[in-house]
């Protein structure tokens, strides 16, 4: 049984990565959870979960000389297998993002639930593949027009690959925004349902300074509570993990990026 | 779009957005910085955009092969990778008749978050400028007069398909398109792009 969720925003600032890690986390009480950083231009699930140091690394599965097992860049935190990706330049420029198909079809056998934390981006090949593989997306949207609009465009480039919409979150919403409005007009071009409305938190910034996912950090904010929310409100589908990792695996995806 | 031509201070490649946005934050810049970014001319395209700031805080984006300020400019050279960065001072007042352009004016944290994916720069931006600037692109009326638009956000919509499928054709990913996406990419014309 498994289900591939990818975290999206279509552009960066909307908190995604403290999401991802937040809905891991909570989903961890029921599920086994694999976390992937798959933003392999911009990494940085690292600091959040306190890997700066991980010695193996997405990137080290992606490079072709490298000779590493996929299970020697996964390490358990917080209830979850995380695989963080690296930030140097060299590795990046080095991967062969086409690899991240194998790596997640192998990381989809043990797993109920993935979660691809994926790129602020939609402008290159690498950047859409998490979309592409995912089995539905989580739109993570701040109440602006702007990041509603790209919200709107990720979708719709998930949409175009299959890819269905799970939910959306508000985050780092405003005391004095009323997102239930927003939430109700939204609802009518977002597919799935509105998960959550998570309050701006100044744990959020304390939780990322100390390298602990927000759920490990401040459990009892009102933050971490709406996460929890969302991620109670996110039916986990029955999937066959087989047909997830056969999917992977037949995707056509580019050589290089 | 005329920006008055200013003094060029430096033109440098640097690995991202981010180092010169950091750095003109920090001189309190007033000027404007073209960006060239660099992956794109290796595909063949040519593109370009100039923000404007006013002490180090951005006020104006405006995409200068494509034409198109503010936000929407802002995404045609928001491409990932190296940049020259070409930054030139201007006087405060030479700039006056250019800033007043509303169409053209971002948000001061949009060109951290866009050109470079950096929240905690943009938050820094944010934080560092005027009082009234710092609420910019949170204005809760606007965006529900956004969402009423139900027009421009079926534009907004179709466009994204549109790029969806000419970009899936470009990167060889047409075989994982769903089927209705290619039933109308088949279609319409002009959305195989090479």
């Amino acid at each position: 049984m498994v289900e591939a969720f990818a975290v999206a925003s279509g552009k960066g600032g909307t908190g995604k990565t403290t999401s991802t890690l937040a809905l891991g986390m909570a989903l961890a009480e029921d599920y086994d959870v694999t976390v992937i950083d798959a933003d392999t231009g911009m990494a940085n699930l690292l600091f959040h979960a306190g890997l700066d140091d991980a010695d193996v690394t997405l990137h080290d599965l992606l490079v072709d000389e490298r000779d590493a097992a996929v299970s020697d860049a996964v390490y358990e935190r917080f209830g979850m297998s995380v695989v963080p990706c690296g930030t140097s330049l060299a590795a990046f420029e080095a991967a062969d993002p086409g690899r991240l198909r194998d790596v997640v079809a192998e990381l989809a056998a043990d797993a109920d639930v993935l979660l691809l934390d994926s790129p602020a981006a939609l402008g290159s090949k690498s950047a859409v593949l998490p979309v592409v593989l995912a089995d539905r997306i989580v739109v993570v949207l701040q109440p602006t027009v702007p990041s509603l609009s790209d919200g709107l465009k990720v979708q719709e480039y998930a949409h175009s690959y299959g890819t269905d919409t799970a939910g959306v979150v508000f985050n780092r919403v405003r005391p004095d925004e009323n997102v239930d409005k927003i939430a109700e007009q939204a609802g009518r071009y977002f597919g799935g349902q509105t998960l959550a409305s998570v309050p701006e938190s100044d744990a959020v910034r304390a939780a990322r300074r100390e390298g602990k996912p927000l759920l490990a950090h401040a459990p009892e904010d009102p933050a971490a509570d709406a996460f929890r929310e969302a991620a109670a409100r996110l039916d986990v589908r029955d999937g066959d993990g087989r047909d997830v990792a056969e999917r992977f695996k037949s995707a056509v995806v580019p050589e290089r990026i | 779009m005329r920006i008055p031509r200013g003094e060029l201070r430096r033109s440098r490649v640097v690995d991202d957005a981010a180092a010169v946005l950091r750095a003109v934050l920090d001189e309190e810049l007033t000027g404007y910085v073209v960006f060239e970014p660099q992956d794109a001319l290796l595909l063949g395209e040519t593109t370009s955009g100039v923000v404007t700031f006013e002490d180090g805080i951005p006020v104006l984006a405006y995409d200068t092969e494509r034409e198109v300020g503010g936000r929407d400019g802002l995404e045609g050279f928001a491409v990932t990778g190296p940049t020259r960065a070409a930054v030139h001072a201007v006087d405060t007042a030479a700039l006056a008749d250019a800033h007043e352009v509303e169409a053209f004016r971002i948000p001061p944290g949009d060109p951290a978050r866009v050109l470079a994916g950096d929240e905690r720069l943009a938050e820094q931006t944010v934080d560092a400028a005027p009082a009234a600037r710092r609420d910019e692109g949170r204005d809760q009326s606007a965006v529900e007069a956004f969402l009423a638009d139900a027009d421009a956000i079926e534009e907004i919509r179709s466009e994204a398909r549109e790029e969806a499928r000419a970009r899936a054709s470009e990167w060889g990913l047409d075989d994982v398109l769903a089927d209705d996406a290619r039933d109308s990419a088949a279609i319409e014309p002009g959305t195989d792009s090479r």
